[in-house]
């Protein structure tokens, strides 16, 4: 393009400033809340008073301050379901299936025991909530892991599979609990039993035992990529397949593992909301929020980049914002939806950082033409 | 022949023409003439700035100093479509073809009459008219991944001629072709001088093709032109001392054979191209330790697929591989390692390296499965460390730091730390796959010297290459592979460059 | 039962207008993941303007203008920038699922406008998309126009050095490509379901872009594709029409993104590629760098 005498280009920067990372996080998240305050006009507030009612309501209410810390777990397992598969180059977008599958998963096993609505308690209830657990993550782990062997083995292409199987498993839950359906209630509300006392997710001073998975689970995944052969061989896949075949590195088995490590963990997200959040302990009729919500944890990914502790403060922060944003909401009675529109800000300001730290504006003094004579020009067109 | 003045009757010419990469200078107040109908030479070494020089020529690039003349008024090439329309076509190293298309969609192709409606059968009248002038026999329907490399760049010049060219740019023309084609390619260039009127600009680095074929030659060092000569009047030797600047010892000494047990078995093998295609038709030879053998070929008669099954990275349809007598026809790439082969592929950048990668890590890929340095499933990284200063020490590896990435390193010091992270495992088989393409000639050097000390060290090396001079060089015995298919195999005082290149091309059996 | 299928290729229109323009982007080499968000915002554009504006024709304008805009900020990234075309395209999706939600909220229900005129009960979409068909063979198999993009799509080094301007040629594909998809979702919002809701897609947009893989850029066998998946959409949706009482409403719903995977892992087999898979244009979703 040129303005005046200059011709001005978009050159890709050589060498990246130290940090940038960070830099990119911290840029994507602020300009989000920025252009946010579009979305807080109301004429019922101040635009202070709207991120004042989030914040508050987030992190400084102790009912919101809870909520904010259950979503968090929720979102950090997102997180890592689509971080595992991601170091490997791969894109795990069937976070929603992988959740709902943990979720029926979780539900069948009182079912199939046919104590779902006896009351076992005590220490005879702890092997059927960890049988619970299992059966989340296994379920979980097949549907990634499904699409996991598609893709290493006949290279299908990873994002319409999950896709698909998010698709499929929507209606999957819309069938088990509604009208009819093995797990609906018994008062028939288009939602599934609820879980006896017994077999809810124990709480440890409030918070549901998963917290202490989910800050484990961050632990274990840095030293994974940044210590073990394993982790190595994570990241050689993803950042050069043909290199990662060439060092003896088996691409088959690591898109399937990493496929199913992250369903997994996506399935435990699952269990974790429908099981184990205090209040809940049912599949509620609309389940597809949480699927809709599980995409949080593509972005808190994208923008911790490498690091799944990185992604805890993140996780923390979307988790406050989308709870705090629907309860300023409610308040300000502002549209609904704040918190998807706060998804798709997050996501395009996080491509835009991106942008602007890769890339710079040349500004250069054009080369003036030779003068008249130009066959080429005249030719030109 | 005479040669005109080139002052009388230049066409196209340049001026002063400096190019600046991040920090490199590719081009330093070069000029640049050439005359009408004559061939022109431009030589030089890789990175002498040949390559840049050419795309300013043809509007790839634009100079960020300088000026380009064509019949001594100053134009302005913004895109390849002004250089074009100017009447300069090019004929690149790297096909410009679309493999899927045919011969004739390829040739009219962008042709400023073909606007709206295509009209292919009026396109295939002239062009079957152009093939006949110059006698060749091309399929214009045909699909251009079925032509051999040859016919590719007959299709491309073609095309420039289709196009009203009266300047053809060829950049390393004769680089993959068989010595008979080269034969047909310079003969027809001839043709198209002396006859047409055509200018032709050959860029090359290969001294036979200069003496063979042009008229004068313009010799580019460092970005600067070294020298300006007419072919007539040179001598190799001068020409050697301003492409090099200096003496080079071009050949590598080669040890005697004293060749062991035999270290690789192949029996009939045959594998399929990435199409799906047979591209290696039953091969059978035996490597023993202490002896190189060369399999000399031109690109795309099953060298790939020979590499990448032995490799283990491509299943083979028929026949058995046998490293030190047992039978690893099905084993995985990570059990060939284990075994001690070692494989240094063609692509540097995009198989045997990880760009984003640090060179540690990039040491890495070798070792990622090997108890030494794993130790319960955590990557011994202080060893790694060592392991990779040892082989930049060793290897002559030109870095900033051993935990700089990978992508900021040259071709050439990318290749070295190659070679030394294959040959620190201490191979007992080496595959040796172009090990020395688009290197410098001290890298090329290095590299090759670094072949014959493993096979004095008692390694098998397998060395695949397209240089016919490397093979000759390095060889104990000589296979000539045509059409997935070994011609032979030869001893070395068997191996002559006329044997060997008759057979590359499928002459004699 | 006429009525079924006069539904069924309306529903076959809204695939065919968003995998046509994707198979055109796909032609040129571009791969927009993020079709379906690029649905979602032209449908409720197109919804929120001809509701304000009480007309249909200006709603179908808006639907195909943001669609233009979509694609051109996903060619932007892609072309421009050289950026991870996934990346891109799934971005895209995840902000129009976003915005759109908050957006269209507001205008949650039916349109509330009187129909489209039909030809005997058949939408005219349906035959605007065969049209579309036939013009988009037409010129990448008849012109030098369609010359240029396959060969950009195949080898964009080659167009480039023939003369083609490669990022301009680009940047008209992802245009029309965004266009379509724009029209399609106005499509749905404006004639095929006149109601908004938030994600009113759910899929179609995913399920076209599989249908670009199923047809092998083929614009006739999408066609076909499109046709087939339409009345297999149709049938999950009223299933009570053709087997009443045969399993839950839910397990027909299943159907459409359930039968798409054993397609796509058929096509992928090397079976198929080798039989069939030359079609796959070579620089599909590989960023070009220019020199």
């Amino acid at each position: 393009m040129r303005i005046g005498p200059y011709a001005v280009t978009l050159e890709e920067r050589t060498s990246l400033p130290a940090g940038y990372s960070v830099l990119t996080a911290v840029a994507a998240i602020v300009l989000a809340l920025g252009l946010a305050s579009v979305l807080f006009r109301s004429p019922e507030a101040s635009l202070p008073d709207a991120y004042r009612a989030m914040f508050t309501y987030a992190f400084a209410n102790p009912h919101g301050l809870s909520a904010t810390g259950q979503r968090a777990i929720f979102l950090l397992f997102c997180t890592y379901a689509f971080l595992v598969p991601l170091r490997a180059g791969l894109w795990n977008i069937g976070l929603p299936g992988q959740v709902y599958a943990g979720g029926l998963a979780a539900f069948a096993v009182p079912a199939l025991l046919g104590v779902a609505h006896a009351v076992p308690s005590g220490p005879a209830a702890l092997p059927i909530v960890a049988g619970m657990v299992l059966a989340a993550a296994a379920a979980g782990a097949l549907v990634g892991g499904a699409a996991g062997f598609l893709r290493a083995r006949l290279a299908v292409n990873e994002i319409l599979v999950t896709m698909m199987l998010n698709s499929v498993l929507f209606w999957l839950v819309a069938y088990m609990i509604k009208e009819g359906g093995p797990f609906m209630s018994a008062t028939g509300e288009g939602e599934s039993f609820r879980l006896p006392a017994g077999l809810q997710g124990p709480t440890v001073a409030g918070m549901p035992f998963t917290a202490g998975v989910a800050v484990a689970a961050a632990v274990l995944l840095d030293v994974l990529f940044a210590k073990t052969a394993l982790g190595y061989r994570i990241r050689a896949l993803g950042e050069n397949p043909l290199a990662a075949r060439y060092g003896g590195i088996l691409p088959v088995a690591l898109s399937l593992f990493v496929f199913a490590v992250g369903g997994a963990f996506a399935g435990l997200a699952g269990y974790h909301y429908f099981a184990a959040v205090p209040g809940v302990y049912k599949i509620p009729g609309n389940y597809g929020y949480y699927g809709d919500l599980a995409f949080y944890g593509v972005i808190s990914a994208l923008i911790a980049r490498r690091s799944a502790l990185g992604a805890v403060p993140i996780a923390v922060l979307f988790a406050g914002l989308s709870l705090g944003a629907r309860f300023a909401q409610g308040l300000l009675r502002l549209p609904f939806g704040v918190d998807y529109a706060l998804l798709g800000l997050l996501m395009m300001t996080f491509v835009a950082s991106h942008v602007v730290l890769h890339f710079r504006l040349a500004w250069r003094r054009a080369r003036p033409t030779p003068g008249g004579r130009v066959p080429a020009d005249a030719a030109e067109g | 022949m005479s040669v005109p003045t080139a002052a009388a009757t230049t066409v196209l010419g340049a001026y002063g023409i400096t190019k600046r990469y991040p920090g490199v200078l590719a081009l330093d107040g070069v000029d640049f003439e050439v005359a009408c109908g004559e061939i022109h030479a431009l030589l030089g070494q890789n990175g002498a700035g040949k390559t840049t020089l050419m795309k300013i020529l043809f509007g790839l690039l634009e100079p960020d100093e300088g000026e380009l003349t064509l019949h001594r008024r100053a134009v302005r090439f913004r895109s390849p479509h002004d250089a074009l329309a100017a009447g300069i076509g090019m004929v690149h190293q790297t096909r410009r073809l679309v493999m899927a298309h045919s011969a004739l969609e390829n040739i009219v192709l962008g042709h400023p009459r073909q606007r709206g409606l295509l009209n292919l059968r009026a396109a295939r009248q002239e062009v079957e008219a152009l093939c006949a002038r110059y006698g060749l026999p091309l399929d214009l329907g045909a699909r251009v991944w079925q032509l051999s490399e040859g016919e590719r760049q007959w299709v491309e010049i073609l095309k420039a001629l289709y196009r009203g060219a009266r300047i053809l740019i060829l950049d390393e023309p004769t680089s993959v072709l068989t010595p008979p084609e080269v034969q047909t390619l310079l003969a027809g260039l001839q043709a198209l001088a002396r006859q047409e009127g055509v200018t032709v600009i050959l860029v090359t680095h290969k001294l036979p093709i200069v003496t063979a074929a042009s008229d004068r030659v313009t010799v580019l060092r460092a970005g600067r032109v070294a020298a300006r000569l007419r072919t007539s009047e040179a001598t190799e030797a001068a020409l050697v001392q301003a492409m090099v600047g200096r003496e080079v010892a071009l050949r590598a000494s080669r040890g005697d054979a004293a060749a062991g047990p035999p270290v690789l078995r192949v029996e009939d093998l045959a594998a399929s191209n990435d199409k799906g295609l047979p591209a290696l038709r039953g091969v059978s030879f035996v490597l023993r330790a202490g002896e190189v053998l060369g399999i000399a070929g031109v690109t795309g008669n099953g060298q790939d697929e020979l590499a990448e099954v032995l490799a283990g990275l491509r299943p083979a349809t028929a026949g058995r591989i046998y490293l030190a007598e047992r039978d690893i026809t099905r084993a995985s790439p990570l059990e060939r390692w284990q075994m001690g082969m070692g494989y240094i592929p063609a692509d540097r950048t995009a198989v045997a390296s990880i760009a984003a990668f640090t060179l540690v890590e990039n040491t890495a890929l070798t070792y990622h499965f090997d108890d030494a340095y794993v130790r319960r499933g955590l990557l011994d990284d202080a060893g790694l460390d060592a392991l990779t200063q040892e082989i930049i020490a060793t290897f002559n590896v030109r870095t900033p730091h051993r935990r700089a990435r990978a992508h900021h390193l040259s071709g050439g010091n990318l290749q070295k730390l190659i070679l030394g992270r294959v040959l620190s495992r201490r191979p007992r088989l080496l595959l040796a796959h172009l090990p020395t393409q688009g290197l410098d000639v001290e890298a090329a050097a290095f590299v090759r010297s670094a072949l014959l000390e493993a096979k004095a060290e008692g390694a098998a090396v397998l060395l695949i290459s397209e240089d016919l001079d490397e093979i000759l060089a390095l060889s104990d015995r000589v296979a000539p592979i045509y059409e997935g298919r070994l011609a032979g195999v030869l001893t070395r005082s068997e191996a002559d460059p006329a044997t060997v290149g008759a057979m590359m091309a499928g002459l004699r059996r | 039962m006429w009525e079924l299928l006069t539904r069924s290729l309306e529903a076959s229109a809204i695939f065919l207008f968003a995998a046509l323009g994707e198979l055109i982007d796909q032609r040129a080499g571009i791969l927009n993941v993020g079709l379906e968000g690029l649905m979602l915002f032209g449908g409720t554009a197109g919804f929120i303007t001809a509701q304000l504006a009480g007309s249909l024709p200006l709603g179908f304008l808006a639907g195909a203008t943001v669609g233009v805009l979509l694609g051109l900020a996903h060619g932007f990234f892609s072309i421009t920038l050289r950026g991870d075309q996934v990346i891109s395209g799934m971005g895209l999706w995840i902000l129009s699922f976003g915005l759109t939600t908050y957006l269209g909220n507001p205008y949650t229900g039916p349109l509330g406008m009187a129909r489209l005129p039909t030809i005997g009960g058949l939408s005219p979409f349906f035959l605007a998309g065969i049209v579309l068909v036939a013009l988009t063979w037409f010129v990448l198999s008849r012109t030098s126009l369609g010359l240029a993009i396959r060969s950009t799509g195949e080898n964009p080094a080659a167009a480039e050095a023939s003369g083609i301007a490669v990022t301009r040629l680009r940047y008209l594909c992802v245009a029309v490509g965004g266009l379509l998809a724009g029209l399609a979702g106005a499509t749905y919002t404006l004639s095929y379901n006149p109601v908004w809701n938030y994600n009113f897609l759910m899929g179609w947009g995913f399920v076209s872009l599989a249908l670009v893989f199923f047809a092998m850029w083929n614009p006739w066998i999408l066609l076909a594709g499109a046709t087939l998946f339409g009345v297999m959409w149709q049938l999950s949706l009223s299933p009570e029409l053709v087997l009443p009482g045969v399993l839950s409403r839910y397990v027909w719903r299943m159907l459409p993104f359930a039968i798409t995977i054993p397609i796509l892992t058929v096509i992928s087999t090397s079976w198929f590629r080798t039989r069939y898979g030359l079609a796959r244009p070579e620089a599909l979703g590989r960023p070009y760098v220019r020199g």
